[in-house]
C-alpha cells in the first residue's frame, strides 16, 4: 500500500469506525443525561398501551405515513434512498464474509450476476436520489433554509457513490479481490492483494473510501443523528 | 448585541433545555417537509414562517453555545450569535407561530417546532424583546389574583347580574354558585357572560354539583412564552379547586386553557392534583349518553360543520365529544376535510388575536380554513374555542362567508328539552 492507500484504506477505516461508534455513543449518552421534558409532548390520537406505541414508533419511523402524504416526492426519495443504501451496506457485507447459503441456491455465477445487478440498481438510485437532494437545495426556495453542512454531507454522500458505482460499473475486479483487501483489514494487518494494488481500480476504491472515512468521522456531529435521534423524537409523539 | 444579553439568553435557553427540545435541535435534516403543513408558510411563502426555518434560528445560537461542532467551525453549521436582525426574525417568526402543531404531526421525525419556538420566546424575553401586548395581559391577570380584595365583590357582583339575564332569558332561576366548598366540579369560565350562561344552563338540566371560578380560564403567560407566569395564573383557579375541595376542575371551550391544565400544569407545579381536568364538551357529551339532559335530535335544522382546534385536538385528543353532541342536536352535519389530527388551524391561536402587528399575516393564513368551510356548504359553524371563534368571525366578515360561529355549548343549550317533556322526545 502506498501512503495514500493506507490513509484512506489502511488505517483511515479504523479511525472512522472509531469516531462513528465513540461518537455516536456519545451522542446517546449526551442525549440520555439530559431531563426528560417534564410536560407531555404527544399528539393525538396515540396508542393506549406499550406494544401499540412500538408499532406506532416503527410506522412512523420507517414508513412515515403522514410525511408521505404530504410530500410524495421527497419521501418516495428518501425511502429509495434508504432502501438502497441499506442493500449496499448488506452487499458490502459479503467482503467480510460469502453469503454461502445464497451461493449454494443461485451458484457462484449467479451469485456474481445478483451482487451486480442488485449493487448496480442500489448504486444508480442513490446517485438519482443524492443528486435530487442537491437541485432541490441548490436551484429550489430552499436554498435559503440550507447551511454548509447540507452541502458537506451531500458532497461526501455523492463522492461515495459516484467512486462505488465506478467501481461497480467500471472497476473490473471481482468479489474475491476485495474480499481479501477486507480480510487484511480484520487481521489488523491491511494490505492490497496484488491483483488490486495493481489496478488502475485501485485509485477508485482509495478515493471511495476516502469519502466514507470522512462521512463516518463527521456523522455522529451532524444532522445525520437522526439515524438514532428519530426513534426517540417518533416515540415522544405517542408518549403518556 | 451587548454580550450581557447574549449570555442572558444563552443562559434562558440552557435553563429550558431538555432531552426533547435538544433532540429537536439536533437532527432536523432541513427537508422543508413542513412548508406545506403551516398554514401561514402555505399562505404567505415567506420563508420566516417555514417551520424548520422558525427552529432553525433557534439552532443557530445553540450550535455555537451547546455543540463543540458549532464552537470550532461556525462556518458548517451558520452558528453565530444573536444580531438584531436575528431578533428581528425570531421575534416575528415565534410570536407569529400558533403552536398548532401541525407541522409535527407531518415530519417524519415528529419535531416539535412548537417547542422550540416557546423556547425563543422565551429568549426572547430574556432580552427583554418578548411581546409587550402579551406581557401586560399576563401582568393583568397576575394583578388580579395578587389584590383579590379589590375585585371580589365586583366579580361576585357581576355574577349576580349574569344570574338575572339568565332568569330573564329563560323565564326561570338558574343559580351560579360561587365559593361552594365541597362542590363536584370547579367550573373555569371566560371573561364575559358567554361562557358562563350555556354552561350554568346545562349544569343546571343535569342537576350537577357545580362552582363558578372566579378567576378565567385565559392564560396570557402560556401565550407570551413564559411558564413561571403561566403556572401562576393557572394557580389562581388550580387553588381555588383545591381550597374548594372539589372532584374535578372543568375548563369552558377555550384551547390554550384545556391544554395548560390538563397537559402542563401538574408539570410545572411538581405535584399530582386531588382532581381531574376535563373540557367541558367531555362533561356534556357524557351529560347526554348518559341521560341526564334531554336534547331535541332536530333542534338545528340547518347544516352545521365543526372546526377542530389545535389545542384540544391535535393536541388534547378531544375529536368525537363534540362531534357526538352536534350530531345529537343537528341532523345534517357536514364535517370539514381534513378533519380531526389534519385539520387545518384557523390561524388564530397562540395568542395572535391578541397582537395586532401580526393582523396582515393572521387574516392571509386563515385562508386554508376558509376553503376548508366553504367546501362544507355550512352557514353555522360549531367551535369551542375563544380564539378560534374571533379568527373565523373576522375572516367571515373579510371573505363574507355569511357566517353564524356558536360554542357547541350555546347549541346545546338551545336544544335542550326541558325536563317536563323528556319522555316526550325519548
Amino acid at each position: 500500500m502506498d501512503w495514500f492507500s493506507y490513509l484512506t484504506s489502511g488505517i483511515g477505516v479504523y479511525l472512522a469506525l472509531a469516531v462513528f461508534t465513540g461518537g455516536m455513543a456519545w451522542r446517546a449518552w449526551q442525549w440520555s443525561r439530559t431531563p426528560k421534558s417534564p410536560v407531555r409532548l404527544a399528539l393525538y390520537p396515540k396508542p393506549k398501551t406499550g406494544a401499540g406505541r412500538v408499532g406506532k414508533l416503527l410506522v412512523d419511523t420507517f414508513a412515515a405515513p403522514q410525511s408521505f402524504k404530504i410530500a410524495p416526492v421527497i419521501m418516495v426519495a428518501a425511502v429509495l434512498f434508504h432502501v438502497a443504501a441499506l442493500a449496499a451496506f448488506v452487499g458490502h457485507l459479503r467482503l467480510v464474509h460469502e453469503f454461502t447459503p445464497l451461493v449454494a441456491v443461485l451458484g457462484e455465477d449467479g451469485m456474481n450476476t445478483f451482487a451486480a445487478w442488485s449493487g448496480g440498481a442500489a448504486g444508480i438510485i442513490m446517485l438519482a436520489a443524492v443528486l435530487y437532494w442537491l437541485g432541490r437545495r441548490t436551484f429550489g426556495t430552499f436554498k435559503n433554509l440550507s447551511v454548509p453542512e447540507d452541502y458537506l454531507l451531500l458532497a461526501l454522500l455523492l463522492g461515495i457513490v459516484l467512486m462505488g458505482d465506478h467501481l461497480r460499473f467500471v472497476g473490473g475486479l471481482h468479489a474475491a479481490t476485495y474480499q481479501a483487501w477486507f480480510a487484511s483489514l480484520m487481521a489488523f494487518n491491511p494490505s492490497f492483494p496484488a491483483e488490486l494494488a495493481n489496478s488502475t481500480t485501485r485509485l477508485a476504491l482509495d478515493w471511495h473510501m476516502l469519502f466514507v472515512d470522512a462521512f463516518l468521522i463527521y456523522f455522529p456531529f451532524s444532522k445525520l443523528t437522526h439515524a438514532i435521534g428519530a426513534f426517540a423524537t417518533n416515540l415522544v409523539r405517542s408518549s403518556e | 448585541m451587548e454580550k450581557k444579553t447574549i449570555d442572558t439568553m444563552v443562559g434562558t435557553l440552557d435553563k429550558r433545555m431538555n432531552r426533547q427540545l435538544k433532540q429537536y435541535l439536533d437532527i432536523c435534516a432541513r427537508c422543508a417537509i413542513c412548508k406545506d403543513s403551516c398554514h401561514q408558510y402555505v399562505a404567505t411563502g415567506d420563508l420566516k414562517y417555514l417551520p424548520a426555518r422558525r427552529a432553525e434560528l433557534i439552532r443557530e445560537i445553540y450550535r455555537k453555545y451547546f455543540t463543540k461542532a458549532g464552537e470550532f467551525v461556525p462556518a458548517l453549521y451558520e452558528a453565530r450569535d444573536p444580531d438584531e436582525t436575528l431578533m428581528d426574525e425570531l421575534y416575528e417568526s415565534a410570536y407569529a407561530c400558533t403552536g398548532c402543531r401541525r407541522c409535527m404531526y407531518f415530519c417524519p421525525f415528529s419535531i416539535d417546532n412548537a417547542w422550540v419556538v416557546a423556547a425563543a420566546k422565551g429568549m426572547l424575553i430574556a432580552a427583554g424583546r418578548g411581546n409587550e401586548m402579551l406581557g401586560q395581559l399576563a401582568d393583568a391577570a397576575l394583578f388580579k389574583a395578587d389584590n383579590m380584595d379589590m375585585f371580589d365583590e365586583i366579580i361576585v357582583g357581576g355574577f349576580a347580574d349574569v344570574e338575572k339575564e339568565l332568569e330573564e332569558e329563560t323565564g326561570r332561576p338558574i343559580a351560579i354558585p360561587v365559593d361552594k366548598q365541597g362542590a363536584d366540579i370547579l367550573y373555569v369560565a371566560l371573561a364575559g357572560s358567554h361562557s358562563i350562561k350555556p354552561a350554568a344552563i346545562i349544569f343546571d338540566a343535569a342537576g350537577a354539583s357545580w362552582t363558578l371560578s372566579k378567576f378565567e380560564a385565559a392564560n396570557y403567560g402560556f401565550f407570551f412564552g413564559d411558564p413561571a407566569k403561566a403556572k401562576l395564573i393557572a394557580d389562581r383557579f388550580m387553588n381555588e379547586a383545591k381550597r374548594l375541595g372539589v372532584k374535578e376542575v372543568v375548563i369552558t371551550e377555550c384551547g390554550h386553557a384545556y391544554r395548560v391544565a390538563e397537559m402542563f400544569y401538574e408539570a410545572w407545579a411538581k405535584e399530582k392534583m386531588p382532581f381531574t381536568v376535563r373540557h367541558i364538551l367531555e362533561v356534556i357529551d357524557d351529560y347526554i349518553k348518559d341521560g341526564r339532559i334531554k336534547v331535541d335530535p332536530k333542534a338545528i335544522k340547518e347544516r352545521v360543520t365543526y372546526h377542530d382546534p389545535c389545542q384540544i385536538g391535535r393536541n388534547g385528543g378531544i375529536y368525537e365529544q363534540p362531534r357526538d353532541i352536534v350530531t345529537a342536536i343537528a341532523p345534517d352535519f357536514a364535517d370539514m376535510t381534513p378533519n380531526r389530527q389534519e385539520q387545518w388551524c384557523c390561524g388564530g391561536g397562540g395568542g395572535i388575536v391578541a397582537m395586532e402587528e401580526f393582523n396582515k399575516v393572521r387574516l392571509a393564513s386563515g385562508a386554508k380554513k376558509v376553503e376548508q368551510i366553504k367546501a362544507t356548504g355550512a352557514k353555522l359553524l360549531a367551535c369551542p374555542c375563544e380564539n378560534c371563534r374571533l379568527q373565523i368571525e373576522e375572516l367571515s366578515k373579510v371573505h363574507d362567508l355569511g357566517l353564524r360561529i356558536v360554542p357547541v355549548m350555546e347549541l346545546v343549550a338551545e336544544a335542550l328539552v326541558p325536563k317536563a317533556e323528556h319522555t316526550a322526545v325519548s
